[in-house]
């Protein structure tokens, strides 16, 4: 093996690092290291100037390896990778630390942050000895795209692909494409027909020969890489058809929140009680009515239901607010007496025209009416005979801070957007990750809010989190994008860093054979060895830890390069007493 | 000097490694004591590195997996899991205390969970005091 010539780079990002880490004295410390050729620091080194440094010195000082100490290597290895392949070196002969994400927002004393980015550098120092090039490998990418969910998002993503003359596969749990969107009434902020906008699409989704349409259809299991997947799909519940593609949407959307949850609504109880989608749908008949059939005089619509509380799901749905508004549009124009109250907790109007919207809304004659979402909600009750109307509302308004009653003959609930329960079979067949709240996981929250950590697989419209008809459509049309330059460029660069075994240490006992999940490895009878197929291996690592023999390798993850890592972590000043 | 524990964590790529960066992300504090080695898998965990941790002078090995049944490779935290009842009897008999080596499953979006854990144990490790193995290997040594 050459001699290592290392090239050290500590990142400041900005402050995020260099608040916390003494960003010199990591540089000055690590730069006394065997090996090391030179340790700099710099404010951000995932620019280009940073990358250009790196380049710069690798043709400068002869560097044949690269450690990078700065954000989670989950954001920015790959950027590395290609700033030390750009400069002739292998892309594997990196390394990065990661001391930001891992150290100087998580910790507050600097010294200890410091030490700790010292011990975590030097590791990464150790490591990077070990490591060996890995040659790239790419496999030939299948046409056809996967979508699944057939609402606004999936048809706008297989339209845009199959426009483009690639088969597109659209698979829809229930009997009908359209998702929500169908089944409003007009949108938000130019009350424009939902309808008339979204049958078109759905017309030219149907007709388009490109587009294969599968309805009361599931998937189970996708198996295979980026390029090639495949899947037996289910049609109403029976084994049906293999298909074969090469990329995957995810479009499965989400459902809205049930009310019946929160007992001071009372709805399920009240029969007047009705969510926005329930509204929706009545808006449609073209009549506002009560269940007994009756014109209501007072109508109550109440805000964040479900949203923006602890109790049920913290974060914000977004389109609501906006939803609400339209409704007042929609009751002033077929009822243009009665009493509209609008009962929010804060007005959201964030996007392009909706603050706009927000002020026309506020000449219709509308009474709007704060609570304190964090405090108490509002309780919904019924009216007593003598009243003239149907149910009471008892509130604290904030901004009088009295507490009032309300007089209503109709409430609608703006309930929230939330998951469904049943995502996680799609999520493990498709193999990416879900946050807390339920929704997909994106690669990069700001820079790749499309893609997954999973290749070939991406995330669009509300299935990622709450959102709009633009915002789905944008991030729709981007996701086909995305897939469509995949296909144009044919193949596509998979895993290299698979397992190898090592047919003289083999002994045969096929452990490995019995612990791969994917059917990766096979006993060669002749050669008395077991043999890894590196298509289908995806790097886990599992047989590398079971081998009794230590005969099979886990490229970029081999003990000795794990060892390492482990002895230059404790080598500095993370040693026990 | 006082006894400031020291923790080596192995990590999982997909679940446990990303909860631990949502917990940066999300600017929850947590415990400086701890040194976090990414693998893809828990599967991938080998008995070597556990072993060279305390002997190189850890405190304390924590691992982290996905949950069960959310492993990104199907199965590889159950082979982790078994693994690590074994290794734990082990480390057990070599007078290691076997709190000192744990196992807990974070997925990506549990980063406050992941901080919790870091902070339990450092707790647990303060009151097991430091970890006698390697100043004991010492001595072994010096014999020779």
């Amino acid at each position: 093996m050459e001699e290592p010539r290392i090239g050290v780079y500590i990142c400041w990002c900005g402050t995020n690092i260099a608040k916390m880490v003494d960003v010199e004295a990591v540089s000055a410390e690590v730069g006394k290291l065997p090996h090391v050729v030179l340790a700099k620091n710099y404010k951000y080194m995932c620019s280009d100037p940073g990358q250009e440094l790196i380049v710069k010195d690798i043709h400068g000082h002869q560097l044949n390896r690269v450690v990078v100490a700065a954000c989670s290597p989950r954001i920015h290895e790959l950027t590395f990778r290609k700033a030390v392949e750009k400069a002739g070196i292998n892309p594997y002969l990196f390394e990065m630390a990661n001391i930001r994400e891992q150290d100087s927002w998580v910790h507050t004393d600097r010294t200890e942050a410091t030490s700790k980015a010292i011990d975590l550098v030097v590791a990464a120092i150790r490591r990077v000895q070990f490591h060996e090039p890995l040659q790239k490998r790419s496999v030939n990418v299948d046409p056809a795209t996967l979508i699944i969910g057939g609402g606004i998002s999936g048809m706008v993503a297989a339209l845009e692909i199959a426009n483009a003359g690639k088969k597109v596969y659209l698979i829809e749990k229930t009997g009908r494409l359209g998702g929500h969107v169908i089944k409003f009434d007009l949108t938000f902020p130019h009350l424009s027909s939902a309808r008339q906008m979204i049958r078109p699409i759905l017309q030219r989704v149907e007709n388009h020969p490109n587009i294969d349409v599968f309805l009361n259809t599931e998937i189970r299991d996708v198996t295979g890489y980026i390029g090639n997947f495949k899947t037996t799909i289910r049609i109403n519940e029976t084994e049906s058809t293999e298909l074969r593609f090469g990329n995957i949407i995810a479009a499965v959307g989400l459902k809205p929140f049930d009310p019946s949850k929160i007992e001071e609504y009372g709805y399920g109880k009240f029969p007047d009680v009705i969510t926005s989608m329930e509204f929706e749908e009545m808006l449609g008949t073209g009549q506002v009515l009560t269940k007994y059939g009756k014109e209501p005089r007072n109508i109550a619509i109440i805000h964040c239901v479900g949203s923006r509380n602890k109790k049920y799901h913290e974060y914000c749905s977004r389109t609501c607010c906006m939803v609400a508004l339209k409704f007042v549009h929609q009751i002033r124009a077929s009822l243009p007496s009665a009493n509209i109250f609008e009962i929010y907790a804060d007005m959201r109007a964030y996007g392009k025209g909706h603050e706009e919207f927000y002020a026309l809304t506020t000449h219709k004659q509308i009474i709007f009416l704060m609570y304190d979402q964090q405090e108490r909600l509002p309780v919904i009750s019924q009216a007593d005979r003598n009243d003239n109307c149907n149910m009471v509302i008892r509130m604290n308004e904030k901004l009088s801070g009295e507490s009032i009653e309300v007089p209503v003959d109709m409430v609608i609930l703006m309930v929230n957007m939330e998951a469904h329960e049943n995502v996680k079979e799609v999520v493990h067949a498709i193999g990416v990750s879900l946050c807390g709240n339920q929704f997909f996981i994106e690669k990069h929250p700001k820079l790749d809010p499309v893609a997954t950590t999973t290749g070939g697989v991406y995330i669009v419209g509300t299935c990622q989190g709450p959102k709009d008809i633009p915002d789905s459509v944008s991030q729709a049309r981007a996701a086909a994008a995305r897939i469509l330059a995949t296909i144009a460029t044919g193949s596509v660069a998979v895993e290299v860093t698979t397992a190898s075994t090592n047919e003289k240490l083999c002994c045969g006992c096929q452990t490995c054979v019995k612990v791969c999940p994917y059917s990766a490895i096979s006993y060669n009878e002749e050669k008395r060895s077991s043999e890894v197929n590196e298509v289908l291996c995806k790097g886990c690592g599992t047989c590398g830890s079971a081998c009794p023999a230590g005969a099979i390798t886990s490229k970029h993850f081999t003990d000795r390069q794990i060892l390492a890592e482990i002895e230059g972590i404790m080598s500095m000043s993370f040693k026990g007493v | 000097m006082s006894y400031r524990p020291t923790i080596v964590a192995f990590l999982c790529n997909w679940c446990a490694y990303t909860g631990a960066d949502l917990a940066g992300t999300s600017r929850l504090r947590y415990a400086p004591n701890i040194r976090i080695i990414r693998v893809m898998c828990s599967g991938r965990i080998e008995p070597t590195f556990i072993l060279k941790a305390f002997q190189q002078g850890a405190d304390g090995v924590l691992i982290c997996g996905c949950h069960p049944g959310d492993c990104h490779y199907q199965e590889g935290n159950y082979k982790c899991l078994r693994r690590f009842k074994l290794i734990q009897k082990y480390v057990d008999q070599m007078g290691i205390e076997k709190d000192r080596l744990q196992l807990e499953w974070i997925s990506a979006s549990e980063g406050r969970q992941f901080a919790e854990l870091v902070n339990n144990m450092t707790k647990t490790l303060l009151i097991l005091g430091p970890s006698k193995i390697k100043s004991s290997l010492e001595v072994e040594h010096l014999k020779q």
